[in-house]
């Protein structure tokens, strides 16, 4: 089978290149965006399995991301990745497919996208 | 001073008389033996053996008050008085005009009329004459003269013994005078000094004390007590005394203040126990209502010694102390309204001071989290990529002793981050009724399973029939993990916890309450205070964010959580949660 490709999603170029390597290692393919818009732009150019969206981002947010890519395509998965909890109360968070709160340790984030996946 | 007239001639012309009078009753010398000598001079110049004067009692009754010195018939007519209009001094009271009776004209059973005991004894006597002591407008008295030794009087005498009664009038109207003016004075005293009191920023208790000492110094008064109808003003006590109260007053005083209380006007002893009043008791009493608008605050009652100087006192007493009592009231009901105000400036100042420490922890809440997420996103960086180091490096080598250095304390300074964060971030309660009786059992059991629970005994007494409650479970969870847990740590993983719930009720509101001890040797009475704040610990690994986060969950429920301590022994952590009804429900939810 050929691999999932994952885009992730984030303003910080340090925890791109993480969970690039992270996620890499788990067998994906993976390609990097750092703001919302250019998310949006890579998703209209190419078919991604999932995305991994960052929320603090300057520009385009997270939610709004989120709420554009849903739009789109309602069936594409899209999983919240955020140093905060709280979002997981915010309703508009509600329509992504997963929510994780970033951590050094990332066995939730992978274990997430795995089993959104059907992996 | 009758030792000098005695020396005088025995016959004085009239002017010579009149002049020796009037000197005597302009002197300086006291006011009784003034009017003896006067009466002595008349006695032995007039050759009538009584001279008495009759003056006005205290129930305006006309009493034999002087005699001069050889005076026989004194002694029996001093134990009589009569009213104004009675018996043939009564009789000349009420006319103001003099009468006269010689031999020829005393009528039949004469004594009788003039006081009833001296019928039959006074046959001797030749000749009466009964003037009014009188001015223009009022009557001070009545001058009797009575003579054996002679039996006429000529018209001159009588001209004498009217310039002499308006003389002798004159005397005794100077003396009343003086006698009201003293009383006026010292009203006036007392009123300024109680004016001056209650103006003042006394406490009620002090104010109270106070009022009662100037009353009694300045009405020269045995004692002054003050009883409150009910407690009001935060007093724990509700008489005021100064002064000592003598038991045989005691029943008089309750008496008194009873009546007042029910009567709503001043009384004095004189209307509740006259027998009493007109026998050996040597007190005086007067009891008042304090009054405000529309209810009796308690009662204000004087008491002092009939005899004593007390000019105030006098038979009119009551219009003083109602004056006395009317300013009191005013004067509690102003400390009542200024200590309501202080109160209410003082639970301003304490909201305000509230909200400013809210606004403040607010914005250091806002501030913290937002270091907090400048600070995750690197940490995660951090730890990740070292993770990452770790799976590379040789179990084996030295480096990868460090790397587990590093991420050690990158779990560690994680976890801070998201307590620091599950602290200061708004969590809104997801409210659910429950039942805390089952919930405890609930947690109990999950937390015991681990071993280290192994040599804690949990003792439960549970109130069956506990109301239930709303609450957010995941929450309250979390604040009964953490006291529990903090029981286990200060017992060493050894004792015993007790566990109680029971009704409560709090502040008009009614709660269910959770006690939870442990015998863990209590707090240090030090800190009891700090163990609240946010980041107080005494844990070397403890964010010192536990029991912040727990009584915030709880305040959020409109509970509280009391703490009572025993040092050395043990502490008990009580959570109060409102009983779920309407009101908080829909607060809640």
């Amino acid at each position: 089978m050929k691999n999932a490709k994952i885009l992730v999603v984030d303003d910080e170029e340090n925890i791109r290149l993480l969970f690039k390597e992270e996620l890499e290692e788990e067998g994906f393919d993976v390609d990097l965006a750092s703001n919302g818009l250019e998310a949006l732009d890579k998703l209209k150019k190419g078919r991604f399995d999932l995305v991994v969206l960052d929320i603090k981002m300057p520009g385009m947010d997270g939610i709004q991301a989120l709420n554009e890519i849903k739009n789109a395509n309602k069936d594409q998965p899209v999983v919240l990745c955020s140093a905060y909890g709280e979002f997981k109360q915010d309703l508009s968070s509600w329509v992504s497919d997963g929510y994780v709160v970033k951590s050094a340790d990332t066995r939730e984030l992978k274990q997430t996208i795995k089993n959104i996946l059907g992996l | 001073m009758s030792g000098s007239i005695k020396k005088q001639s025995q016959s004085m012309n009239p002017v010579d008389l009149l002049g020796k009078i009037i000197e005597i009753s302009h002197s300086n010398i006291e006011l009784s033996s003034r009017i003896i000598s006067i009466l002595n001079i008349i006695s032995r110049d007039m050759n009538a053996e009584e001279a008495i004067i009759y003056t006005f009692d205290k129930d305006r009754r006309l009493s034999c008050r002087y005699a001069n010195q050889k005076s026989v018939l004194f002694k029996i007519l001093n134990q009589y008085r009569c009213h104004v209009g009675e018996g043939v001094v009564g009789s000349v009271a009420q006319k103001r005009s003099p009468l006269f009776f010689t031999k020829r004209d005393i009528p039949p059973r004469f004594g009788c009329l003039f006081y009833p005991d001296l019928d039959g004894r006074i046959e001797n006597y030749k000749l009466f004459a009964f003037l009014p002591l009188a001015d223009d407008s009022y009557l001070y008295g009545v001058l009797a003269l009575c003579a054996v030794s002679r039996d006429t009087l000529h018209d001159a005498d009588k001209v004498f013994l009217s310039i002499l009664s308006r003389e002798v009038g004159g005397i005794l109207r100077s003396y009343e005078l003086i006698l009201s003016s003293k009383k006026r004075i010292s009203e006036l005293a007392t009123l300024t000094e109680l004016g001056k009191m209650l103006t003042s920023n006394a406490e009620p208790r002090e104010l109270l004390k106070n009022i009662a000492l100037v009353i009694a110094k300045s009405l020269n008064a045995t004692f002054v007590t003050i009883m409150l109808g009910y407690p009001f003003l935060k007093l724990d006590a509700q008489r005021f005394t100064y002064g000592i109260i003598e038991p045989s007053v005691q029943d008089h005083v309750e008496e008194l203040e009873e009546a007042a209380t029910r009567l709503l006007r001043a009384v004095s002893i004189k209307d509740c126990a006259p027998d009493e009043y007109e026998d050996s008791f040597k007190y005086t009493l007067f009891s008042a209502p304090i009054a405000s608008k529309n209810r009796v605050l308690g009662t204000l009652t004087i008491c002092a010694e009939k005899t004593g100087q007390s000019y105030a006192l006098g038979e009119d007493g009551q219009y003083l102390i109602s004056t006395i009592a009317n300013y009191i009231s005013s004067g509690l009901e102003n400390t009542l309204l200024n200590t309501r105000l202080r109160d209410a400036v003082r639970e301003l100042n304490d909201a305000q001071k509230r909200l400013i420490e809210q606004e403040k922890f607010r914005s250091l809440g806002e501030m913290t989290a937002s270091i907090a997420h400048e600070i995750k996103n690197p940490l995660v960086i951090i730890g990740g990529f070292t993770k990452r180091l770790a799976r590379q490096v040789d179990i084996d080598r030295t480096e990868n002793k460090y790397i587990r250095i590093i991420l050690n304390e990158v779990t560690r300074l994680e976890s801070i981050l998201n307590e620091v964060l599950n602290y200061v971030k708004e969590t809104p309660l997801v409210a659910e009724t429950c039942n805390i009786n089952d919930y405890l059992d609930e947690i109990i059991y999950l937390l015991t399973s681990d071993a280290s629970w192994e040599e804690i005994e949990i003792s439960r007494s549970y109130h069956q029939g506990l109301s239930l409650v709303a609450c957010d479970s995941q929450q309250l969870k979390q604040v009964l993990i953490n006291i529990l847990i903090n029981a286990h740590e200060a017992m060493h993983g050894r004792g015993t916890i007790t566990i109680q719930t029971k009704q409560a009720a709090y502040e008009n509101g009614s709660f269910v309450a959770i006690s939870i001890s442990d015998t863990g040797g209590g707090i240090d009475p030090a800190i009891i205070d700090n163990i609240f704040n946010p980041f107080f610990t005494t844990k070397e690994r403890g964010t010192g964010l536990g029991l912040a986060i727990s009584n915030k969950i709880i305040m959020n429920h409109k509970g509280h959580i009391d703490v009572e301590n025993v040092a050395g022994k043990g502490v008990t952590f009580i959570i109060y949660l409102p009983v779920k009804n309407h009101t908080t429900k829909e607060e809640l939810l």
